[in-house]
């Protein structure tokens, strides 16, 4: 069954505040910042007007706003909030909490660079700072993925055999305050997508008191360290189905949910990046076409769990990637970058890996700049 | 409702049981005792980092009887709203949600979040155990810690005054606010009742000996308790918002004349924290003492 829908016009923030109002959280924590607050303002308006029976709480930091949905998460509800990121490295310990304490919790990040200096534009320094915090992390390309992640997103975060939280990631500005068109399902399909939480993961109960964060030793720790390390294995198998079942249900897919590609199957340079550089490399893959030359886009979406066989059978038919990242780990090289060589050179696939950081503090990188970067790289 | 002797003595369920980590002679625990084990079939319980994140022990042999969340250090009213909130959702708006924490989350690290759920009027109670110090990390001065206290951060006494938590969530207008000793447990656990009845923020102090950090006999825990309010160092009252007024509580009645009180002395001689304070720091944590009285005097 492919469901109905009404093409609307909505910017970025938009889509997301409708997928929450479709997937009807119960609680809602949340602290506004530059640019995520009209993501917040539209489900307060929402909750204010009775279209979303939720309890919305307008906390003092955004510390509490994470602190507060996993409170709710404790206690059996869907939650919902969104941050950008100063605010994302605010909250930076209940990250890292609810990460670990395998807590179901969709947060989308609006990408903005971190200061100094003061910048409100985009790139991707805040979400990649928090790769290491057991959180589920998509890279979206446009508006209509943004609605899609998200609904997919509570299905994969309330699964009891992953539990783990979500955050699906909008570049801010080029997704979050740009108008486009968004195929908008009704509320009702896209609930029944959804579904209720039943059965929740985890639930506080006065009947059966559990200690919930206490005192462990090393063996228990490491048990569920290296639970949270398997349920990311998992997690790739479920994003892979739910990308296929969401097609299913809405007719879109993208990719095989945990990688996109675009153009051939086998071209002389690959293009690999993530978010809207992504989406902006299609143009430059055709434009390269139309010049003569063969260039494909590999795009990751889906950067924790790291799709690692997805790269690497990519790479065995493909023997140049120039891997865009915009994103640096200081003192090294763009995350993307570092951990693409990591999964070819242990997989023993010798294709060669050239690494660019474009577009940091919200430099434009128009398909023009990435196409003159891919051929430099093709002559090289 | 007033707790009696008889009361405390019929814990209808045991909130803590045998096998705890708490010091021998520790004030939290005895009061987590009497305070959590009156309500406890009906309570979530949120512990910030604390002493009582690790009394509680852990895996199977953990004490607490009662559902517990564990929170970071500055999270725990955050979570308890989240929490509440979503009983809310749930219809089970009947479960209280209690915090109990030290002096290190509620005075300092967690208070803009303590406050920010006072703010927003959470069906919550914050309970915060003052030793005065941060316990559980060896000793370091608290923004709790009285003038003259040696700590392991202020090894030549502390210099600056003690925040007054219980006034900062008055004025920002807490439902309830209370303070209470281990020393008087009748009065502690009618307040304590009294606050999970009220719907709101409420918020409760409750002066909690630590004979490790105060080097004192853990023998004398409850005797040095009765003398800090014997000697006006820690004032017993309560404030309701309905009337905003504070009433002072039955066993500091006496002590609200200073002519009526017993020297520092009695109480700071008790605690290797104390007793060598110079005659200059006895004079400044007397001047601190009625500093808090004045302020207190302005509501009764």
């Amino acid at each position: 069954m492919v469901v109905q829908f009404e093409k609307k016009s909505m910017t970025g923030n938009d889509a997301a505040a409708y997928a929450a109002l479709y997937a009807k959280p119960k609680v809602i924590a949340a602290y506004p910042i530059t640019p995520q607050t009209t993501i917040i303002e539209k489900l307060s308006q929402y909750v204010d007007e009775g279209k979303l029976d939720a309890e919305f709480i307008i906390v003092e930091s955004e510390h509490s706003a994470l602190a507060a949905c996993m409170g709710a998460a404790w206690s059996g509800v869907r939650t919902f909030t969104a941050t950008s990121s100063q605010g994302l490295l605010y909250m930076a310990e209940n990250v890292f909490w609810s990460g670990y304490g395998r807590l179901p919790i969709v947060m989308p990040v609006v990408n903005r660079c971190l200061a100094p200096g003061w910048s409100i534009y985009q790139d991707l320094q805040d979400s990649m700072a928090f790769r290491d915090a057991g959180w589920i992390q998509v890279y979206t390309k446009n508006n209509q993925e943004v609605f899609d992640s998200i609904l997919q997103g509570f299905r994969i975060a309330e699964d009891k055999r992953i539990a783990m939280p979500y955050m699906p990631c909008l570049d801010g500005f080029v997704i979050s305050h740009t108008t486009a068109q968004v195929n908008l399902p009704n509320a009702e399909d896209s609930f029944n997508f959804v579904g209720e939480y039943k059965d929740p993961v985890i639930e506080v109960d006065t009947e059966n008191p559990w200690i919930f964060g206490g005192l462990v030793g090393p063996e228990k720790f490491n048990k569920d360290r290296k639970d949270l390390m398997e349920a990311m294995e998992r997690a790739k198998k479920k994003i892979v189905d739910m990308n296929r079942e969401f097609g299913e249900y809405f007719g879109r897919t993208y990719g095989n949910g945990l990688v996109e590609v675009y153009g051939d199957d086998v071209a002389d340079l690959t293009i690999v990046s993530m978010g809207t550089i992504a989406d902006e490399t299609q143009d430059a893959v055709d434009l390269l076409k139309e010049e003569g030359l063969s260039v494909n886009e590999l795009r990751i979406r889906t950067f924790r769990p790291f799709p690692e066989k997805d790269i690497v059978e990519f790479a065995k038919q493909n023997n140049k990637f120039l891997v865009i990242d915009r994103s640096v780990s200081f003192g090294h090289d763009g995350q993307l970058r570092i951990e693409i060589e990591a999964v070819l050179k242990r997989n023993n696939v010798d294709t060669s890996v050239e690494g660019r950081i474009m577009g940091l503090g919200g430099e434009d990188v128009p398909y023009t700049k990435i196409a003159a970067t891919a051929k430099k790289v093709l002559k090289e | 409702m007033k707790v009696t002797q008889k009361d405390l003595l019929n814990i209808p369920r045991k909130a803590i049981l045998k096998g705890h980590f708490a010091c021998a002679g520790c004030g939290s625990a005895l009061a987590f005792r009497h305070a959590i084990g009156s309500i406890a079939d009906n309570v979530i319980l949120v512990v910030p980092a604390s002493c009582a994140s690790v009394y509680q022990g852990g895996g199977k042999g953990a004490s607490f009887n009662v559902p517990t969340i564990n929170t970071a250090f500055a999270a725990s009213d955050a979570v308890a709203s989240g929490i509440q909130r979503a009983m809310k959702m749930k219809g089970k708006e009947d479960i209280k949600v209690v915090i109990w924490g030290g002096d290190g989350s509620g005075a300092d690290i967690g208070i803009a979040t303590e406050i920010g759920a006072c703010d927003r009027q959470e069906n919550i109670l914050h309970v915060m155990y003052s030793n005065n110090v941060y316990g559980n990390t060896g000793g370091q001065r608290s923004g709790d810690t009285m003038i003259g206290a040696k700590t392991a951060t202020t090894p030549q006494g502390n210099t600056t005054p003690r925040k007054m938590v219980p006034f900062i969530m008055m004025a920002n207008n807490a439902r309830y606010v209370a303070t209470a000793t281990v020393a008087y447990m009748e009065d502690l656990v009618t307040k304590f009742q009294k606050a999970i009845s009220l719907e709101g923020f409420k918020f409760m102090q409750i002066d909690s000996p630590c004979p490790p950090n105060w080097r004192s006999d853990s023998a004398d825990s409850i005797k040095i308790a009765r003398l800090a309010v014997q000697t006006g160092i820690w004032p017993l009252f309560e404030w309701n918002r309905d009337t905003g007024k504070a009433v002072i509580s039955r066993p500091n009645q006496k002590y609200v004349d200073k002519e009526n009180r017993l020297p520092l002395t009695d109480w700071s001689s008790l605690q290797g924290r104390t007793k060598s304070m110079t005659k200059e720091q006895l004079q400044n944590l007397e001047s601190d003492t009625e500093r808090q009285w004045s302020f207190l005097k302005k509501f009764l």
